[in-house]
C-alpha cells in the first residue's frame, strides 16, 4: 500500500504531471487530508497526557469518575460495548437478509425504491432518532417490560440498531450488487437454484463488502452521540449483565460535559482520554475487521 | 480538462467566500448569551423585544450554570446566564477575569414528584427523607406514605444550578454525591420529561417547571412546613431559594450594559414574572 502511493507520488513529479496545476492542487488536498487525520490522533493523544500521567492504567480499570477527585473510564467503556454488542446483534440479521432479498429477487425498480428510501434513512440525523427515541422507544420499553423507567442501555441498543440498519442494508446490497452478471448465469447454468447461487457464489464474492458494511455500522453504533444522551439515562455505573438498567456510553460522556469541562485542566484531559479511548476501540476494531477478511479469503 | 479547471476554481471561491462571510458576520453588533436553563426563558423573550427596536443581535443557548460562568469568563460569549453563585472554585480559577454578576429576578426550587404519586398522596417530604432517597437508603414510596411502588430517583448533572442550589439545602453540601440517582438528566426541560414519563420519579425543578403531570410537595425542615407556593416565595419564607442572575467579564459597556438594562427595567422584568419567576425589588426577608 505504502510501495504504491510512493511510486504514484515519484510518478507525479517525474513526468509530465507536475506542469499540470491541478494535480497540484490535489495533491494539496491530499496533504490537507492526510495531515488531518494524523493531527487528530495527535491532538487527542497530547490533550490526554495529563490525565494518563495522574490515573495511568486507573483511567480505564477505575469505576468512579468524580469530578475534581477521580476519573475512571470503566463503566463508560463498557456500556459502549453492551450497547453496540446489542445495536449490531439486533441489526444485523435483517440488514444482511433483507440486502440479499434486494440485491437478488428484487425487480430493478423496486431495487431503486428500497435504496432510496434506505439512503434516505441513512442520511437522517442522529437529534431526530433521539426524539423518536425519547418520545416513543423509551415509553414502549418501559410499558412492554414492564419497567421503571424507559431510559436503559437496551433502549440505546434499540434505538441504535434503527439507526445502523439503513447504511449496513444499503452497503451490503451495494457489495452483493457489484457481483458481475456472469458469475450467476455461470452459477445458474451448473443448475445451482436462485438460493443456492446467492448464497454459494454471490455472498462469497462480497464478502469483504459486506464486513466493511458491518464495520462502518458498529463504528457508526459506537461513535453515535446525542440519539444515545437522550435515551441511555447517562447514569455512570457498570450495568452487569443488565441491559435493563440505565447506563453511560463514552460519546455520551463526552456530550454531557464537554461545553463544562473546556478548559479545565484534567477533567477535560479526561474527556479527551475517553475520546482516544474511543478512536483506539474503533481503529482496533476495523483493523481486525480487515485482517479477519483477508485470513478468510485464503 | 477545462470543465475541471473550472470545478476547482469554483471550489477555491467557495473556499475563500466561507472565510469572507465569516468575518462579515464578526463586525455586525451580536451578543451572545449562553449558560443555564432556568434562566433562559426569561432572557430568549426579553432578547427578542430587544431585538425588535434595535439592530442587535442576540444569540442564546443553553448549556448550564457552569457553561455559563464559563465562557463569560473566557470571553467566549458576552453574557452567561447563572442560576447559582459562582462557587469559590470557579472564583479562584477565573480570578483573572473579574466577573460581576448582575441580578435579574429570583427563582424558588421545588422538590418534584410524578403526578401518580402526588395523586396517591405524597404532599409533604422532609428533608430528611429527601437526603434519605437520594443516598439510597429509602428506596421504595410506601416508606414515605406512598404506593408499593420502587422510586425513580432523578438527578442533575453536577455543574448544574439547580442542582447546587437543590443540594445544598438538602446536604449543606452543593456537589454531594448521590449513590442512590437512577437517572442523570441536563436541561430542565429534559428532566421535566423525564419526571413526566415515569410514574415514580423524584427529582428537582423551578417552580416555573411545575405542570399536571410534574407536582411539587411540600418540603418540612425543623422550621416548619413550606408550601411550593409563589406566596410563600415572595414572603420569603421558602427555603430553596436563588437569584437569577446574569454574569459579564469586567463591568458591561454599550450594547451589552443596555440589554442587561432592559432585563432589569420594566419590559424584562414583566417576562420575568410571565415565566414563574419572582422580580427584582421585590422585599423578601430573605434572598
Amino acid at each position: 500500500m505504502k510501495l504504491s502511493y510512493k511510486k504514484n507520488f515519484s510518478n507525479c513529479f517525474s513526468g509530465q504531471a507536475h506542469l499540470e496545476p491541478l494535480a497540484w492542487i490535489f495533491a494539496l488536498m491530499n496533504l490537507i487530508f492526510v495531515t488531518g487525520a494524523m493531527g487528530l490522533g495527535v491532538f487527542l493523544l497530547v490533550q490526554s497526557l495529563p490525565i494518563m500521567k495522574a490515573e495511568g492504567l486507573d483511567f480505564w480499570l477505575g469505576e468512579n469518575w468524580w469530578v475534581g477527585e477521580t476519573y475512571g473510564a470503566l463503566s463508560m467503556i463498557v456500556g459502549s460495548l453492551m450497547v453496540t454488542a446489542l445495536a449490531v446483534t439486533l441489526a444485523l440479521p435483517i440488514a444482511l437478509s433483507a440486502a440479499l432479498y434486494t440485491s437478488e429477487y428484487l425487480s430493478p425498480s423496486l431495487r431503486r425504491g428500497v435504496k432510496g428510501v434506505m439512503e434516505l434513512l441513512a442520511g437522517v440525523p442522529g437529534i431526530i432518532y433521539g426524539l423518536l427515541g425519547i418520545s416513543f422507544l423509551a415509553v414502549t420499553v418501559k410499558e412492554s417490560f414492564n419497567l421503571l423507567y424507559g431510559n436503559t442501555l437496551f433502549t440505546a441498543g434499540c434505538l441504535l440498531a434503527i439507526m445502523i440498519l439503513p447504511t449496513v442494508l444499503t452497503l451490503a446490497e451495494d457489495a452483493l450488487h457489484a457481483v458481475p452478471i456472469e458469475y450467476r448465469e455461470v452459477a445458474e447454468g451448473l443448475g445451482l437454484s436462485k438460493l443456492q447461487t446467492a448464497l454459494r457464489v454471490v455472498v462469497p464474492q462480497a464478502s469483504s463488502g459486506i464486513v466493511g458494511a458491518i464495520l462502518l455500522g458498529i463504528g457508526k453504533a459506537m461513535g453515535e452521540t446525542i440519539a444515545v444522551l437522550m435515551v441511555v439515562g447517562s447514569l455512570d455505573r457498570i450495568p452487569g449483565w443488565n441491559l435493563f438498567v440505565s447506563g453511560q456510553t463514552i460519546p455520551s460522556k463526552l456530550g454531557r460535559e464537554a461545553a463544562e469541562a473546556l478548559g479545565s485542566g484534567l477533567h477535560w484531559s479526561a474527556l479527551m482520554g475517553l475520546g482516544l479511548t474511543l478512536f483506539f476501540m474503533v481503529s482496533i476494531l476495523t483493523y481486525s475487521g480487515t485482517r479477519f477478511t483477508e485470513w478468510s479469503r485464503r | 480538462m477545462a470543465r475541471f479547471k473550472w470545478v476547482g476554481l469554483a471550489l477555491l471561491l467557495l473556499m475563500g467566500w466561507s472565510f469572507v462571510g465569516d468575518s462579515a458576520a464578526e463586525t455586525g453588533l451580536r451578543i451572545q448569551i449562553v449558560g443555564s436553563t432556568t434562566v433562559l426563558p426569561v432572557v430568549s423573550h426579553a432578547a427578542q423585544q430587544f431585538m425588535a427596536s434595535s439592530n442587535t443581535r442576540i444569540l442564546v443557548n443553553a448549556g448550564g450554570s457552569g457553561v455559563g460562568i464559563f465562557s463569560a469568563a473566557q470571553g467566549r460569549a458576552d453574557i452567561g446566564m447563572a442560576s447559582r453563585e459562582i462557587s469559590s472554585n470557579e472564583k479562584k480559577r477565573f480570578k483573572n477575569s473579574d466577573l460581576k454578576t448582575h441580578s435579574v429576578g429570583l427563582d424558588a426550587v421545588a422538590c418534584m414528584v410524578s403526578s401518580e404519586i402526588y395523586q396517591s398522596g405524597v404532599r409533604l417530604l422532609t428533608r430528611a427523607q429527601i437526603a434519605k432517597i437520594y443516598m439510597g437508603k429509602i428506596t421504595n414510596w410506601k416508606e414515605v406514605g406512598g404506593p408499593d411502588k420502587k422510586i425513580v430517583v432523578i438527578d442533575k448533572e453536577h455543574h448544574r444550578g439547580t442542582r447546587h442550589v437543590f443540594m445544598r439545602y438538602v446536604f449543606g453540601n452543593a456537589t454531594q454525591r448521590t449513590p442512590g440517582t437512577i437517572l442523570v438528566t441536563g436541561s430542565n426541560n429534559e428532566e421535566q420529561t423525564k419526571i413526566a414519563q415515569s410514574d415514580s420519579a423524584i427529582g428537582m425543578l423551578s417552580f416555573a417547571w411545575i405542570n399536571e403531570d410534574v407536582r411539587a410537595v411540600i418540603i418540612q425542615d425543623q422550621n416548619g412546613k413550606f408550601a411550593p407556593t409563589l406566596k410563600a416565595v415572595q414572603s420569603g419564607r421558602y427555603p430553596i431559594m436563588r437569584e437569577l442572575s446574569l454574569i459579564t467579564r469586567g463591568e458591561p459597556k454599550g450594547k451589552i450594559k443596555a440589554f442587561i438594562d432592559f432585563v432589569k427595567g420594566p419590559e424584562g422584568q414583566k417576562s420575568v414574572v410571565e415565566n414563574g419567576y419572582i422580580p427584582v425589588g421585590v422585599e423578601t426577608s430573605k434572598p
